[in-house]
């Protein structure tokens, strides 16, 4: 047991963590700015700083460990006058200057600074914005860079090395013309940034956003001689309303329809649709390739940041990938064909816009491989800042429906935005399929939960189907080790983000430590309670095929529902 | 006339043929405790400016399990008006591969390195040769002087960056990173470099325990007084009549004697206005206080440090704000850029000097104090920490000279 | 029990960046890109080091590298009249290269030659004790 003090509390801890930490337990919150948990700790902000007896000099929380008998002052005046002092030149590297930059920022409403400047009761700023002088960063098509706005705290650079292991971001230079950058100021778009956002999740101010088309869309749904139709992805459904309420983990399904209803798009349809279509081909798919042996394991396509990542580092590769598009370019696909076909518009006069948790998507509608299929797509955000700009009272919107003919779902779609969901929406199916039996339970486990990869053994009658789930671009790549290392599998699902689709890099910018296990469980939740849970059993997705796929691989559905993939160099 | 004491100054030691070692045979004979233990009984503090009790350290280190450990030699000399490592490893390398073998059997580490600056060409290249010479005659790998102890020893170059004087920059550069610092704890003798228990000595400190260990006199470790032992080389430039290397026995000779006599006292017709006494991370020696003894215990008394032992010596024909502008530069120029109150803080000290200097704007020395303190206690390393001493104590002293407006910093 | 070989056998970076560096003049990309897959780093790593250290560069410089020191005893002893005059010669701020890629300058931190400044670096070669006209002279020797 070890015994000590802080703030003249006594406290107990069992074992020695940081005095940042042991100061949580005893409800004692020190501000941080560089710190965040899940990366390795950088010290460098020193807003942590503390006071501890005997020594002149602060010492960093997060960096230190507590020792026992030490007597700790977090909020003392020497400390708090400190962090004032010190904050003061924190925002000098800001360059807010009065041209409205706080209120048109991407983080207006939840920015870490303006936390912290209340927290520590900022009062005064006696120093002048710093200009550098940097250009805005677009050469991307997801994100968008902003340099004036970084103070270098360092967490973006972390979160692309350590969780995503890719490191497109360094500090270089130093003194005074020490910057956050890409290699060689190139630009994010030039260099091997998949897209996957988390980036975005780690920043703490509005340096880091995605690319906007928002404007664009409200254009567009102006725009009389289109017709506008919206698909949303499944973990949007679990996330969007924490934009209006900071509450994670809350189902608002039927408020997302009405309010996209209310913005005037001409239908609202569910990718979740897609989603069932995606595992009828790709069901088919992992049929046909374990029946022949051949390009083995099948890796899961749905997830674009996981695909460019393949596409740098493991081009040799690109070949395991399952050729299927994803849901979001499926839909698309099918909506500027059998909709149109079916609801008598041409295909040209067709927009679809779609909301995703994921920034990598916005790259993904502009690949020419599948260009045309998919016109905007919105993060949760951005659709969240259309809705309030709407003047719409999300929370308090009674609930509607989505649109039939590409609007419904079962649970297995449902699914796919949490790790382990397409592997588990895929087994329910191929198992049916294979079998030609109905399954006893459908839920499979072993392939749940946050953890970063998962292996197993699915047995399917004769066949023992060696699976396993990776979620976090770096945990992508020690899978990819493993199977160099001679491991193997048969079905790989692959996200970029860590947790999945419900993690991504559009998603609502939370605060809640665990946010992502109460999205999972709302997405889990949906899928108990609906009463169709397998994508094969959809009768929306049977008409389609009836009247217009034929069947899963056909010719048509080949043309419309698969894409190639290219190498890219690093 | 005041004289130097030579331990460390002296005839060149560049041919190995002639050069006998006899301090690391005299400590392979008695062992590595008793080496340690006559490094401790020396009271030998680290030359490089931090100052720390070399015995200790090496003490602490030898306690230490480790997989593997190391000593690494800094030979990164970067604080200004310092240049005894260099003469050192130009003139005397063996003395200081002698010094480097000492360290590395006392802790039990048989990998080392030496990082020497990239500027210092010629140091390099003489140290490199002396490498070589040294592998070719068996006096580095394994089984030297027909005992089990072995050392290799490699080179390293640094490329131009000042923090990586600081002991864990030094690591971090080692390994191939940017030179920002680690933070402590764990200090380097626990997780150093590669995360192994590693001993980072200074050149000079590393000639001094030679001198210590020397088995045929124990003179050099009865010098000094108590608290400051041995001898010390002293940088002396500026606005002196003769500045250079010399080599002094603490206790036994005042500043005033060090400026006035070796120094050859003040050149041109102005006459000193203060003494830099170890480098710009030393707080000012105003001209009327330069009667005591040079020690360490004598600096600290006054507030600052004896620091490297670059002695400067600035004569009032000196711009006070040109001076402190130029150090404030080198601060900003040099951090490492990691953390905040070092990097903004020494940039935004810059810029209110400058402001003060190009538009005659009155200053406000309650932001400097604000700002110096906010550096001093919150910094990540020594670099960051001591960044101000200079300007702080010339605001302190020459506030009233510099027309500051609103409070004098106290 | 595999016997990991100690890290200290591997090629330091700092060494072969400094190899490179005299070898081309600066760190071409192809080197980094060599760099990147032999220590396993990111590029964007590779160039992080190599962007903090001022004695590489990530484009070309002139044949001569010219270093000034003006830190505090260079200062002392009136540095910056020989930078005033030098600078004005070449016609060239701090790290900036002539445009016939004969010269670049920097005005650098202490060289480690105090006691004999000012003092001036020409790629390798150190020079002490100059005033302007010894610096205009050594300029002129360049080859």
């Amino acid at each position: 047991m070890l015994r000590a003090e802080i703030d003249g509390l006594n406290i107990e801890l069992e074992e020695k963590t940081s005095i940042l930490d042991a100061a949580k337990k005893a409800n004692i919150n020190i501000p941080t700015l560089c710190y965040e948990d899940g990366l390795s700790i950088y010290g460098g902000c020193r807003l942590c700083v503390v006071e501890i007896e005997g020594e002149d000099l602060l010492k960093p929380a997060c960096a230190t460990k507590i020792e026992a008998g030490m007597k700790i002052k977090t909020h003392s005046k020497k400390v708090r006058d400190l962090r004032k002092n010190l904050f003061e030149l924190i925002i000098a590297t800001h360059n807010i200057d009065c041209q409205l930059n706080c209120l048109t920022c991407s983080r207006a409403s939840n920015c870490e600074l303006k936390d912290i400047a209340e927290d520590i009761g900022l009062s005064k700023m006696r120093l002048d914005p710093i200009k550098r002088g940097d250009s805005i960063d677009n050469s991307s098509y997801s994100i968008v860079r902003e340099p004036e706005k970084c103070i270098s705290c360092n967490r973006c650079i972390r979160k692309c090395e350590e969780v995503q292991g890719i490191g497109i971001f360094t500090t270089a230079n130093r003194g005074p013309e020490t910057v956050v950058t890409t290699f060689k100021d190139r630009g994010m778009g030039n260099v091997e940034c998949t897209n996957c956002g988390q980036c975005i999740l780690s920043c703490p101010t509005g340096a880091l956003h995605e690319l906007y088309q928002k404007d664009s869309v409200l254009d567009i749904l102006n725009d009389e001689s289109k017709h506008v139709v919206v698909q949303t992805a499944p973990a949007v459904r679990v996330a969007i309303s924490e934009s209006f309420s900071n509450q994670a983990g809350d189902i608002s399904t039927g408020q997302l329809v009405t309010a996209l209803k209310r913005l005037g798009f001409d239908a609202v349809f569910d990718t979740n649709f897609a989603a069932d279509l995606t595992i009828m081909e790709e069901g088919t798919e992992l049929i046909n390739r374990i029946k022949s042996g051949d390009r083995l394991p099948l890796f899961t396509s749905c997830s674009p940041g996981w695909i460019k990542f393949i596409e740098h580092f493991y081009p040799e590769h690109l070949d395991n990938l399952s050729t299927a598009k994803s849901p979001q370019q499926m839909f698309g696909a099918v909506a500027k064909s059998y909709y149109a076909k079916e609801a008598g518009i041409a295909p040209d006069d067709i927009i679809v816009v779609s909301v995703m948790p994921c920034t990598a998507k916005k790259f993904e509608s502009k690949r020419e491989e599948m260009a045309g299929d998919v016109d905007y797509v919105l993060t949760t955000r951005e659709l969240a800042s259309i809705i309030k700009s709407a003047g719409i009272d999300f929370l308090n919107l009674e609930e509607s429906e989505y649109d039939d003919l590409l609007g419904v779902s079962s649970g297995a779609a449902d699914i796919f935005g949490t790790t382990g969901g397409v592997m588990e929406a895929a087994l329910r199916t191929a198992s049916e399929l294979i079998t030609g039996e109905e399954l006893e339970k459908i839920e499979f486990e072993n392939v749940r939960g946050l953890e970063g990869i998962k292996k197993t053994e699915v047995v399917i009658g004769d066949l023992k189907l060696r699976a396993a789930v990776a979620n976090g671009l770096g945990n992508a790549r020690k899978v990819m080790e493993m199977i160099k290392d001679g491991e193997e599998f048969d079905f790989i699902e692959f996200m970029a983000c860590p947790g999945g689709c419900m993690g991504g890099g559009g998603q609502p910018i939370s605060s809640d430590k665990n946010v992502l296990e109460k999205r999972q469980q709302a997405i889990y939740e949906i899928d108990n309670n609906k009463k169709m849970r397998k994508s094969h059993k959809n009768p929306y997705i049977k008409k389609l095929y009836d009247d217009y796929l034929e069947k899963p691989g056909s010719e048509i559905a080949h043309k419309l529902l698969h894409t190639k993939y290219k190498a890219r160099k690093i | 006339m005041i004289q130097e004491k030579l331990y460390l100054k002296g005839d060149k030691l560049l041919d190995i043929s002639n050069y006998e070692f006899k301090s690391i045979k005299n400590a392979l004979r008695i062992g590595r405790e008793k080496t340690i233990q006559k490094v401790k009984d020396s009271a030998l503090k680290g030359r490089g400016g931090a100052g720390f009790p070399t015995g200790i350290k090496w003490e602490m280190a030898a306690d230490i399990e480790g997989k593997e450990k190391f000593v690494v030699c800094n030979a990164d000399e970067g604080e200004p008006g310092t240049f005894k490592d260099r003469y050192l490893l130009e003139e005397r390398p063996l003395k200081v591969l002698e010094g480097i073998m000492l360290a590395a059997y006392a802790v039990g580490a048989d990998k080392a390195y030496i990082y020497i600056r990239g500027e210092y060409s010629k140091a390099i290249e003489v140290f490199s040769e002396i490498i070589e010479a040294a592998r070719e005659k068996n006096i580095l790998d394994d089984n030297l002087f027909n005992s089990n102890f072995k050392l290799e020893l490699k080179l390293v170059r640094g490329a131009g960056a000042y923090v990586c004087g600081d002991e864990t920059s030094l690591i971090n550069s080692i390994e191939g990173k940017r030179g920002r610092s680690r933070i402590k704890p764990p200090y380097p003798i626990e997780k150093g470099l590669f995360n192994q228990p590693t001993v980072v000595n200074n050149v000079e400190s590393l000639c001094c325990t030679a001198e210590v260990l020397n088995p045929e006199s124990d003179d050099f470790s009865e010098l000094g007084i108590e608290g400051s032992r041995g001898t010390k080389l002293l940088c002396l430039s500026g606005d002196l009549n003769n500045p250079g290397l010399y080599e002094v026995e603490f206790g036994q000779i005042t500043l005033a004697e060090i400026i006035y006599d070796l120094g050859g006292g003040i050149n041109g017709n102005k006459d000193l206005r203060f003494v830099i006494p170890g480098g710009i991370s030393t707080a000012v020696i105003k001209a009327d206080d330069l009667d005591f003894p040079y020690s360490y215990q004598a600096f600290e008394k006054r507030g600052s440090s004896l620091g490297s032992g670059a002695v400067i010596a600035v004569s009032k024909k000196h711009d006070l704000l040109d001076v402190m502008l130029n150090v404030s530069r080198f601060y900003m120029d040099e951090t490492c850029g990691t953390c905040f109150p070092c990097r903004e803080g020494n940039r935004q000290i810059n810029k209110i000097l400058k402001a003060f200097k190009e538009e005659d704007r009155k200053i406000d020395t309650e932001l400097i104090a604000d700002i110096g303190n906010t550096i001093r206690l919150a910094a990540r390393c020594g670099l960051g920490q001591s960044s101000l001493n200079f300007i702080t104590s010339v605001i302190k002293n020459y506030g009233k000279e510099l027309k500051f407006g609103g409070k004098i910093y106290a | 029990m595999e016997k990991i070989k100690s890290l200290f056998y591997q090629d330091s970076l700092l060494e072969k960046l400094h190899e490179i560096q005299s070898t081309y003049g600066y760190i071409p990309e192809t080197e980094i890109d060599n760099l990147s897959e032999k220590y396993q780093l990111s590029r964007a790593n590779v160039y992080g080091v190599i962007s903090f250290y001022s004695m590489f560069y990530t484009e070309p410089t002139g044949k001569y590298i010219i270093r000034i020191c003006d830190s505090i005893s260079c200062h002392l002893n009136e540095s910056d009249s020989v930078l005033k005059a030098v600078k004005s010669y070449l016609d060239l701020k701090s790290h900036q290269t002539t445009e016939d890629k004969k010269f670049t300058l920097e005005v650098v931190e202490c060289l480690g030659h105090c006691g004999e400044g000012p003092v001036m670096m020409v790629n390798n070669k150190i020079f002490t004790k100059i005033n302007k006209n010894r610096a205009l002279e050594i300029l002129n020797d360049c080859m």
